[in-house]
């Protein structure tokens, strides 16, 4: 049995990882990593931003199931609870204020870091991967020289790649040396362009495209730095590394910025892949599959039997996971608040048919992920199989009702 | 090592700092803030000895008055600025105060506040038409807190601030943090910081309070470990005093609230808010 290490990178689009077929090398680290690589396809966020993504990571639960509290519900099992209950030393690092202790992520943690009492920048407002590497180090040290014979579960996130979008220099640089841009006409690019999902300017669309890749380039050697951390401490060939994100972004594919309240591929064809040093060829899987099916991964590998309230399953062995589909929810926010008046979305996916139905308007939409890939065509009202695919996703829209 | 030495050593590291910063600002340019908790008064105590050491005067000692203090701590400041003849610069929003009716808890009109603190609302982005004076409220927080520092600095032309931020306090703080830089911008004027006292421990400050017959506020002999404002503090172990409890393995903040306006402020400048 090893350890597990879950690496979850913010705001992380599959499309920007050379492993995914990205040609612009911004990630020659995870890139090298493929032959030690079982890597998922066709990977689904069960929601297109954290608040609502990762619920489905650490909980294996949707985030509409237990009403929409501002806190984490306490009816929902952290993966961390599982594991410590089961004698599995559980460790967190990151810098995300959704997931901090106040809205109540640190249920069941050995350690828990979440930056909060830290002061961060005027205009970067989360503590950057070299830091929350630093903090890793400092524990993981401890950890080996305590001599500990409990194996360890640790789940670090990186905020970098995720907006205000101001990269290092450096990184900056490596991408388009033309550019040339301060830190403060970032963020006023972030505040003036952004926050208010102005897409009329494409330079400005496209300088913002720019920074994000940056921000990965960044973040990429962030997770250089933190596997180097592993092989010193001698933890790197005892672990089992899982590499994911809670979401990815949109750059105007579908009319607006940042991660909104939608279900289009830029938002929750999220990259997954599973790094075992045992394995020395790459491994690909293409079924579809969810990130509420994290939690179960972690605790099949853990050699643990499953827990009655996660909805996923093992991605382990591949040959035995079961296509179900895949489901999520969010609020159809337009803006970076939810706000009370904002309404539920809801998608499922089968194979290569998604269906989205919004409830502000009560609208409903299909696209044919073959032949359409970029989902413009909302085939609603022609595809056969639309009953079908409502079917599916009506109880789960309905499911208050049925409850009360 | 024994406790004597092991304290004089961290006193000398102190010193050092101090007077690094004394030879980067004039102290006619500098501040210390005093909060009345234990570790702002052995901050105190060691600038005040390198003061008398190297002939150099007393800065500036200020505090802010969040219309929340505990009036143990009131006391406290009173006499023992009495006690070490220091001129203790109280900094208090009092047109916010008088808005609310110096009552915490209370709604303050927008528009009956003066101009320059509608004008810091706006700063801050802060359109509604009221907000409920308390210490977890953004806008109250900064009317009461950051303005009348920041208000503070720039009058008086200050170029340094001793803090007394100690390493420990919090799970992370970056190594050499001593001096810190804030860039003057749309919510602060520009000004250095230094914690004299980062390498202290809890328990290292308490041994220094006692070795030395320092005073501290007796609320940390009820049980209270650390002093925040009176609605977020609660004792650790009730009627233990502080030094007497478990400081390596409780948390020195677990009797404050966990911080939500943090957690907030973070989400605003994302743009959450």
């Amino acid at each position: 049995m090893k350890n597990i290490i879950l690496l979850t990178i913010d705001t992380l689009r599959k499309d920007v990882l050379g492993i995914y077929q990205n040609k612009e090398d911004l990630t020659s680290f995870l890139n090298s990593l493929v032959d030690h690589a079982l890597i998922f396809t066709r990977f689904q966020s069960s929601g297109p931003y954290t608040q609502a993504s990762f619920p489905g990571i650490l909980t294996s639960s949707y985030y509409l199931e237990y009403g929409k509290p501002k806190k984490l519900s306490p009816k929902r099992m952290l993966i961390s609870e599982v594991l410590q209950k089961n004698n599995i030393t559980t460790a967190a690092f990151h810098s995300n204020p959704y997931l901090s202790d106040f809205f109540g992520w640190n249920r069941a943690w050995d350690i828990f870091y979440d930056s909060m009492q830290d002061e961060v920048s005027d205009l970067i407002p989360y503590v950057t991967g070299d830091q929350v590497n630093r903090k890793v180090q400092s524990w993981l040290e401890q950890y080996v020289q305590s001599g500990n014979q409990r194996h360890f579960f640790l789940w670090t996130h990186y905020m970098d790649v995720h907006e205000p979008y101001i990269p290092k220099k450096e990184y900056l640089q490596a991408v388009d040396p033309s550019i040339s841009i301060s830190e403060q006409e970032m963020f006023d690019l972030f505040k003036n362009t952004l926050l208010k999902r102005d897409i009329t300017d494409a330079k400005k669309v496209n300088l913002l495209r720019n920074l994000y890749r940056a921000g990965v380039r960044e973040t990429d050697e962030y997770v250089k730095e933190l596997f180097k951390i592993l092989k010193e401490n001698n933890i790197l060939e005892n672990s089992i590394i899982i590499i994911t994100t809670d979401h990815g972004d949109e750059f105007a594919e579908h009319q607006g910025l940042s991660h909104d309240g939608k279900f289009y591929a830029e938002l929750i064809d999220s990259p997954c892949l599973i790094i075992d040093f045992d394995r020395k060829k790459k491994e690909i899987c293409q079924k579809l599959v969810s990130n509420i099916d994290i939690s179960p991964t972690i605790l099949h590998l853990f050699n643990l039997s499953p827990e009655d309230k996660f909805e996923g399953q093992s991605l382990l062995p591949v040959d035995q996971y079961q296509e179900k589909g895949a489901f999520g929810e969010a609020i159809g926010k337009k803006g970076n608040h939810e706000k009370p008046t904002d309404l539920p979305v809801y998608y499922y996916r089968k194979d290569n048919m998604k269906i989205i139905y919004f409830q502000d308007g009560e609208r409903w939409e299909i696209y044919d992920l073959e032949k359409d890939p970029e989902e413009k065509s909302n085939i609603i009202d022609s595809h056969p199989r639309a009953d079908e695919l409502k079917e599916k996703l009506l109880p789960r829209i309905n499911r208050w009702e049925n409850r009360q | 090592m024994d406790k004597e030495k092991r304290n004089q050593e961290l006193i000398d590291k102190s010193k050092e700092v101090i007077k690094k910063a004394f030879e980067k600002h004039d102290p006619s340019k500098c501040a210390i803030t005093w909060t009345g908790g234990k570790d702002s008064t052995s901050d105190l105590w060691i600038i005040r000895q390198v003061c008398v050491e190297e002939n150099i005067p007393l800065p500036q000692v200020i505090t802010i008055d969040e219309g929340d203090a505990f009036p143990e701590i009131t006391d406290f400041l009173v006499t023992i600025s009495k006690k070490w003849n220091i001129d203790l610069k109280w900094l208090c929003n009092f047109d916010v105060l008088t808005a609310c009716l110096s009552h915490l808890g209370n709604i303050v009109q927008v528009n009956r506040l003066n101009k320059r603190n509608q004008e810091e609302l706006k700063r801050i982005d802060f359109n509604e038409d009221s907000f409920t004076l308390e210490a977890e409220s953004f806008a109250g927080n900064h009317l009461m807190k950051t303005v009348v520092l920041n208000q503070f600095i720039e009058e008086s032309g200050i170029k340094l601030l001793f803090m007394a931020l100690r390493r420990d306090e919090q799970a992370a703080r970056k190594e050499d943090e001593y001096f810190t830089h804030k860039e003057g911008g749309h919510l602060m004027p520009e000004h250095d910081r230094v914690s004299p006292i980062l390498h202290f421990t809890e328990r290292d400050i308490w041994d220094n309070t006692h070795l030395h017959n320092l005073p501290y506020c007796s609320l940390y002999r009820i049980g209270y470990r650390s002093l925040g404002a009176r609605s977020s503090s609660n004792p650790g172990d009730i009627e233990v005093p502080a030094w007497e409890q478990d400081l390596e393995n409780v948390p020195e903040r677990a009797g404050r609230r966990q911080d939500k306006e943090k957690v907030m402020d973070r989400l605003r400048k994302l743009g959450y808010m």
